[in-house]
């Protein structure tokens, strides 16, 4: 018999991740200190960028992890801010009370939703939330009481001074940041995030080790929603008018798609990463158009063909550091 | 003597990184039949995969008439005179019992009036398939998928027929019935390649036999002198003890 | 009487979605890939044509002669180099792949177009129309419709009775076993996005006849041809035609409702058979 000793443990974190955590700390104080130091323009950028984050870490979840890929998703972020400027300006509620009060309008329209459309193969369940998502938009549209295609404007905003603005919006950013980012972190970290990652490498595999893939689906198909509805909510709230054209817009879509696989599919990393490529192409090229939107199709094309990792694949490649390490490492040691 | 129409050459391969077969050589003569035999996961199916061009291996690995074919596609191999019985028969669903003949028919060897299998003489040797013929085949039994698996293969005209584990999930009565075509098959001058968990029916319906382990062959001989003793080391491994 | 006519003119329109539902329905039954940019292929196919007949003086019928074969180009085209690298279980890579394709050609074909309506002039039979008792028919509607009747029992007798059709039967039932018969995959696939695309051929001449064409309508086709598929039953050749009629009709009778309806009336009956027959309306399970 030797003298050794050996211990196990488990390791989650990183110096990665530890650094990955000071920088998000920093980033958030920052963010909700900016009406202090920031110009009213950067903190509009802040306000997009975080929509994006939020709505892009949403699809990711759906796609990257659910294995439910939505073109669809403008439904919900339609639906949110159309709740929002209807309780703000016809039921007089507090607008920045009335964000949180929008999420729920999400969620009931995910359920029917998935209760429809989860019968449906893979690129038909896609089509198919595509398909929602007109509906909804061809109804709001067809409805007076939200001003049917003119859309509405957020006269109430006026009522506040625009420090007062600003703060409350940084503060609502923060929030859906970490609801999105830290939810879907969160979420990956607990019991069901060892059942969403064998879901996402092998659904059926999954099936067989017991995870109940359908209840799954159905929840993160719901939180999804309600995610992606509380960022439209604070981005119209931000532009003071929706209309079902902008609200419900397929572009949105797209850009979820976009950022997801440019970034990298099935990895919080990527979400941010593709979010922070597609803000600066868009304030770089947006000027360009069409040939613009010629180059991000393309792109997102050659991704899909040749590296479907994204951009976080290829760091991966290059060395593991991960910024939100969801696995758990087992170290062992010899001791004497 | 006459070169083997299919041999082996220290193949090996498997799926991905995952190496499922260590230098395997075998050969069949026309005509012969062959039984391999070895457990679950000794990497029987990962052979015959391997040999009918749906795993990649290098291309003088795999000798067929003369030839190296290793890696060459499947549907290539059929040109060639090959065919196979796949597990679990893997018929065309939604297609009726004629239908599931002739895409074989359709991509076959030989055309069907040239070729020594024809659907007339196929349903003289399954009755039951003639009264079928139209009927879809996943409404067909077990047993009659079976033959409709076994006729599709060899209404491909192959001068080699891999069956892979036809006997698995039948009734006993149906195994024999099915059995009883080898010899008629063979008769006609296709070599078989028959691959059984079922030892002592592989022994009786084969001239020679391998047996394999872990993805190698550990024994083979002629299927007759074969003793039981040493199929069960081979089988097992050494350091089993069997009864 | 209004309502008959919705119902005529509903038919009607039918037949130019069961032009673009064919091809889709073929697609996913042997490949099970949906191409996002269905509907953009067949508007750029629309421009395309728009443009040769202002170039070369055809007349209607030798349009189509010229561009059902460019169609057949792009779908070889499409299918050498996008879809047979994305076909397989997964079917996240296509989906996206396409995606992006239709992001990319709405955006080319803006560049190279502008954002204008389009269309071919309605010449000769195409601006001739009848009487049915009260009901005003036009000719092409009706033209359109038969070809995509003779469209649909072709393809139909094609699956059922030829090599090509068994061997696309086959692969789409089990693509290895398919192989392990003699059936060549690519091939099959090559072939079913070549007649896919070029029945697109024909129905973007058509679509340029009867209405107008810009860059960002293929969406919209898109949708029409995946709720045809999915109310006639997936898979289903008949079913896509059928689908497409009920559509039509649902879209003619909202429209007839209020004119800011047909469409949505086209999408809630779409919803409304998934709640009811998931499986479709003809499909045989």
């Amino acid at each position: 018999m030797s003298e050794k000793t050996t211990y196990m443990r488990v390791q989650r974190q990183t110096r990665s991740s530890r650094v990955a955590m000071t920088i998000c700390v920093m980033v958030l104080v920052g963010l909700v200190t900016m009406p202090w130091w920031a110009t009213s323009g950067n903190i509009r950028w802040a306000i997009e960028l975080s929509c994006y984050i939020a709505v892009a870490q949403m699809w990711n979840l759906l796609a990257g992890y659910a294995g439910l890929v939505s073109v669809g998703q403008q439904a919900f972020i339609g639906v949110a801010g159309y709740t929002l400027f209807v309780l703000a300006q016809n039921f007089g509620v507090n607008p920045f009370l009335a964000v949180p009060l929008s999420i729920i309008t999400p969620a009931l329209l995910a359920v029917p939703t998935y209760l429809l459309l989860h019968r449906l193969d893979g690129p038909y369940f896609a089509i198919g939330t595509w398909v929602v998502a007109e509906a909804v938009r061809l109804a709001t549209s067809n409805i007076d009481y939200v001003n049917a295609g003119a859309g509405l404007t957020l006269r109430v905003m006026t009522n506040y001074s625009q420090h007062e603005r600003e703060v409350a919006f940084v503060i609502l950013c923060a929030i859906l940041l970490l609801v999105t980012v830290g939810g879907s972190y969160w979420l990956l970290r607990s019991r069901h995030g060892l059942a969403l990652t064998a879901m996402r490498d092998n659904a059926v595999a999954a099936a067989s080790q017991g995870v109940n893939v359908n209840r799954l689906r159905f929840v993160i198909f719901i939180a999804a929603a309600v995610g992606t509805g509380f960022a439209g909510s604070i981005y119209y709230m931000a532009q003071l008018r929706i209309t079902p054209a902008a609200g419900f817009d397929p572009f949105w879509a797209s850009m979820c798609i976009f950022i997801v696989m440019v970034g990298g599919i099935g990895a919080i990393e990527g979400a941010i990463i593709g979010a922070l490529i597609y803000f600066c192409a868009d304030r770089f090229f947006g000027e360009y158009g069409s040939a613009y939107m010629i180059v991000l199709g393309l792109m997102t094309l050659i991704i899909a063909l040749y590296a479907r990792g994204g951009v976080w694949g290829l760091l991966q490649k290059l060395g593991d550091h991960p910024w939100f390490p969801v696995r758990r490492k087992l170290i062992v040691e010899d001791k004497s | 003597m006459s070169e083997p129409i299919l041999s082996t050459h220290a193949l090996s391969g498997g799926y991905g990184d995952f190496q499922a077969l260590f230098g395997v050589d075998m050969h069949i003569d026309p005509g012969e039949v062959i039984a391999l035999i070895g457990a679950n996961g000794a990497g029987k199916s990962t052979f015959l995969k391997s040999v009918f061009g749906m795993l990649p291996v290098a291309k003088q690995m795999v000798r067929f008439d003369g030839a190296d074919v290793g890696g060459t596609p499947a549907h290539k191999m059929v040109r060639q005179g090959l065919a196979m019985v796949p597990e679990g028969r893997r018929l065309f669903a939604g297609m009726s019992v004629e239908d599931n003949m002739r895409v074989a028919i359709d991509n076959a060897r030989l055309p069907e009036d040239q070729g020594q299998w024809t659907r007339d003489r196929l349903f003289d040797l399954f009755p039951i398939l003639g009264e079928k013929r139209r009927e879809m085949v996943e409404n067909l039994s077990g047993g009659q998928q079976q033959m409709v698996a076994i006729s599709r293969a060899l209404l491909c005209q192959p001068r080699v027929l891999l069956c892979d584990e036809i006997s698995l999930g039948l009734a006993p009565k149906v195994i024999r019935e099915i059995y009883a075509v080898v010899p008629e098959i063979s008769a006609a001058g296709t070599a078989i390649v028959l691959v059984e968990q079922d030892v002592s029916l592989a022994k009786s319906a084969s001239n020679r036999l391998y047996c394999m382990l872990e993805g190698r062959i550990t024994l083979s001989g002629a299927s007759g002198e074969i003793s039981r003793d040493e199929i069960a080391t081979a089988y097992f491994g050494g350091s089993h003890a069997v009864a | 009487m209004q309502w008959l006519d919705a119902i005529i003119q509903g038919v009607l329109l039918g037949g130019m979605y069961a032009q673009y539902a064919l091809g889709m329905a073929l697609m996913f039954g042997v490949m099970r890939i949906v191409n996002i940019a269905h509907g953009d292929v067949m508007i750029l196919l629309s421009l395309i044509a728009v443009t040769l007949a202002g170039v070369v003086p055809v007349g209607n019928l030798g349009l189509i002669l010229l561009v059902v074969p460019i169609a057949v180009a792009l779908g070889w085209v499409l299918q050498k180099f996008i879809l047979n690298k994305v076909v397989g279980a997964d079917p996240l890579p296509s989906l996206i792949a396409t995606f992006g394709l239709s992001i990319a050609l709405q955006n080319l074909m803006l560049e190279i177009w502008s954002a204008d309506t389009r269309s071919l002039p309605s010449s000769g039979i195409a601006s001739e129309s009848f009487n049915i008792g009260p009901i005003y028919v036009g000719l092409l509607p009706v033209i359109v419709l038969i070809c995509a009747f003779c469209i649909t029992a072709g393809l139909d007798g094609v699956l059922r009775f030829t090599r090509f059709g068994r061997g696309l039967r086959a692969a789409a039932a089990d693509t290895e076993a398919a192989a392990m018969a003699g059936v060549n995959p690519k091939k099959i696939y090559a072939t079913a996005t070549a007649i896919a695309v070029g029945i697109l051929g024909l129905a973007a001449v058509f679509a340029a006849l009867r209405a107008t064409v810009s860059p960002a309508d293929g969406p919209a086709q898109l949708i029409y041809a995946f709720e045809a598929v999915i109310i006639g039953g997936m898979g289903s050749i008949w079913g896509a035609f059928v689908g497409a009629m009920v559509l039509g009709v649902a879209q003619a009778v909202g429209l007839r409702i209020d004119p800011g309806l047909g469409i949505l009336f086209g999408h809630l009956v779409f919803l409304a058979v998934l709640a009811g027959r998931p499986q479709g309306l003809m499909a045989r399970k």
